[in-house]
């Protein structure tokens, strides 16, 4: 072999040695995960909240048959729209996105929603009296060696004194806790593998509608309203579940997307009973009572938000981002404050309260210039019992082993078991929907 | 003009010493795991997006190396190189882009023996790798809390490459070259952030790369080979 061929052929070779693999490889490398599975069994998803239905159009989008069972005689789970309230829609659950770094954020660039910035500013009840800003820092609940211990007794070691009793009460009823029961070790943990960003997102129209046109309606001919479902029987090869009326339904997998507290009083019987770890993990996962009160004036006397208050630790202007400007008060009332408006037995008598807390801190507006109230509470709600999710004192891994699969059958999703910082967050709900789309996937490629 | 000033006395002192002076283009094939399953799972869990992300795998690398001189059969040298991949997808209201940037430093062990296999050389380089991932929307950088979103990595890689010289004119060369090599652990902590917008949910936040190579180098060489 002379010299000339010696290299054409070297050259030819090596090129072609690389090339080759390297073209085989990308043949190989799918641009999406599961390109080619194809299954033909069966999944319910036990509820119609943004996780179910989320992994129902994943399901849907991998043309898998599915069936939800919905306890509600509506979708959305802790999603909801008021009209006819104000001149404006209002977000009766869920209001604000959480960061744009989200899927949910990719969902509004793609369906153009109209979303805007909440940067509304903030007066604190501080002495009776209302302030701009407050004596001492209380943004300590961040940082390294946090203690297990709650954000009330934490505040109190840093020297926050009782006057700040309702501003710590409004910054774990953030979190949808109150401030005895909120771990500051716990929370910090979910701050830091938080990624979706710190800024706060009103929704022009509702949330509810970005989930209902962009991925509701695909779905919602596949959900059966009012099936309450009692009993889960996973011990044979075919899970059968039954609803309170006795009607049953087979499955080869279900994703059960309830909130905890309803997993927590176990609402729904597993045949066989939940492996002990199960159960014990989701009493350790807290959710504490929640309400919004929207609150209609006839004169816009009040502040854009307005922190601290011993009735209900956080209002805020519901006009924000929307495109008119009814004056309508949200009063955001989490955890124990909650749960003393919830013992006051009616929405007359919540509304009066509020009603005389503002009175307070505006001599009086309140009263003189209500209109009409609307109130939504979530704790009474045999289908929700609460807010959202929070980590307790002494939690430790309990969202994970919640969230772990169940003898390739059961499946769990919901935002309560977002293992990755994002529970409390419809991005988060919606996450674990797709992520145990995945986990079945996996378990039927295996 | 002092940076200016540097770097020609810098290249003069360099040329001087150096054994050889090499520049090369070439086209760069990579596999990373990770960063393949952080995409394929973004692909998966939005099938509102007509259009899906491709996978970063083929990429422009151009690279400048110095061999220093020695009379021994095995020389060694420095390498800078740098690489740029592309992800594009054009959706309705939602254009997507991912680039990511490599920039290697690395020491290059040369092989070459002319009375065995003359106009054959070898490299084995070991380079200290960053990267860079950026993410574009509708043709901005996406920002959220004002802030740009950006993963960067750095970790460590072993290539083997090798080459045959043909002579151009004295002391220029052009070689072909083919060039494999292994990036055993990138530590990436963002990666999964930027492109599924989830930590922990995907993948860890490191990544194996596997890298194949093809290009033409062009050399200023101080000893001929013919």
């Amino acid at each position: 072999m002379d010299r000339r061929h010696f290299i054409k052929q070297s050259t030819l070779l090596s090129i072609g040695g690389l090339l080759i693999p390297s073209t085989l490889l990308s043949a190989c490398r799918k641009e999406t995960l599961f390109e080619d599975i194809n299954y033909d069994g069966k999944v319910i998803i036990i509820g119609a909240g943004a996780a179910g239905l989320f992994a129902a159009y994943t399901l849907k989008s991998k043309g898998i048959d599915f069936q939800i069972l919905e306890a509600s005689a509506n979708y959305g789970g802790r999603l909801g729209k008021l009209t006819g309230f104000a001149n404006f829609p209002i977000d009766t659950g869920a209001q604000w996105l959480h960061g744009k770094n989200s899927i949910l954020g990719d969902l509004i660039t793609k369906s153009n929603t109209k979303i805007t910035l909440d940067d509304s500013e903030t007066k604190y009840w501080f002495n009776n009296q209302l302030v701009n800003s407050l004596p001492q820092n209380t943004d300590i609940f961040e940082g390294d060696d946090l203690p297990d211990i709650s954000y009330n007794d934490y505040a109190l070691q840093k020297g926050l004194g009782n006057e700040y009793k309702y501003i710590v009460e409004n910054i774990a009823g953030d979190q949808g806790a109150a401030a005895t029961r909120l771990s500051v070790f716990g929370n910090n943990q979910d701050e830091e593998n938080w990624n979706s960003g710190v800024d706060d997102f009103k929704f022009q129209e509702t949330y509810f509608d970005l989930i209902d046109t962009q991925f509701a309606s695909q779905v919602k001919n596949k959900i059966l309203f009012n099936t309450i479902v009692t009993t889960i029987d996973y011990s044979q090869s075919t899970i059968q579940i039954t609803d309170s009326k006795n009607n049953t339904y087979n499955a080869d997998k279900v994703i059960i997307t309830v909130p905890i507290p309803i997993l927590k009083s176990a609402d729904i019987q597993f045949i066989p009973t939940l492996p002990n770890e199960k159960t014990t993990a989701f009493s350790k996962i807290g959710m504490d009572a929640g309400m919004k009160v929207f609150l209609k004036f006839s004169n816009k006397f009040f502040d854009q938000n307005i922190i601290g208050g011993p009735i209900c630790a956080a209002y805020a202007d519901d006009s924000i981002g929307k495109a008119q400007n009814d004056n309508v008060l949200l009063a955001f009332i989490m955890g124990v404050q909650a749960e003393y408006l919830t013992s006051l037995g009616s929405d007359t008598a919540i509304t009066t309260a509020i009603l005389q807390e503002l009175d307070t801190m505006y001599n009086g507006q309140a009263t003189a210039s209500f209109v009409a109230s609307h109130v939504q509470n979530w704790t009474t709600n045999p289908f929700v019992k609460g807010a959202y999710s929070y980590s307790t004192i002494d939690m430790g891994d309990a969202r994970k082993v919640a969230t772990k699969p169940i003898n390739k059958k059961l499946y769990f999703a919901g935002e309560a078991m977002n293992t990755n910082g994002h529970h409390q967050t419809v991005h988060g709900a919606v996450e674990t929907g797709y992520r145990e789309v995945i986990n079945i996937l996996n378990d039927i490629k295996k | 003009m002092r940076a200016v000033l540097f770097g020609i006395l810098f290249f003069t002192l360099n040329s001087i010493m150096a054994q050889e002076f090499r520049t090369d283009i070439s086209y760069k094939y990579i596999f990373a795991n990770k960063w393949d399953k952080a995409i394929q799972t973004y692909n998966f869990s939005r099938p509102f997006l007509e259009e899906k992300q491709p996978l970063l795998m083929h990429g422009l690398n151009a690279s400048v190396s110095y061999i220093f001189k020695s009379s021994k059969s095995l020389k060694h040298g420095i390498n800078l190189s740098y690489t740029y991949f592309k992800s594009s997808t054009d959706n309705k209201n939602m254009n997507n882009i991912l680039n990511l940037h490599f920039l290697n430093l690395g020491y290059i062990i040369h092989y070459e023996n002319n009375e065995k296999t003359k106009g054959l050389y070898t490299d084995l380089i070991i380079s200290a790798v960053s990267s860079g991932v950026f993410r574009n929307v509708n043709d901005e950088p996406f920002e959220y809390d004002d802030t740009r979103s950006k993963a960067f990595g750095i970790g460590g890689d072993l290539s083997i490459r090798a080459g045959y010289y043909l002579n151009l004119k004295n002391k220029i060369y052009l070689s072909p070259f083919v060039l494999v090599g292994y990036t055993p652990y990138i530590y990436s902590p963002n990666s999964e952030a930027l492109i599924n917008q989830t930590k922990g949910l995907v993948s860890n936040n490191w990544t194996g790369i596997f890298t194949t190579q093809v290009g033409l180098t062009f050399h200023i060489r101080q000893q001929k080979n013919d």
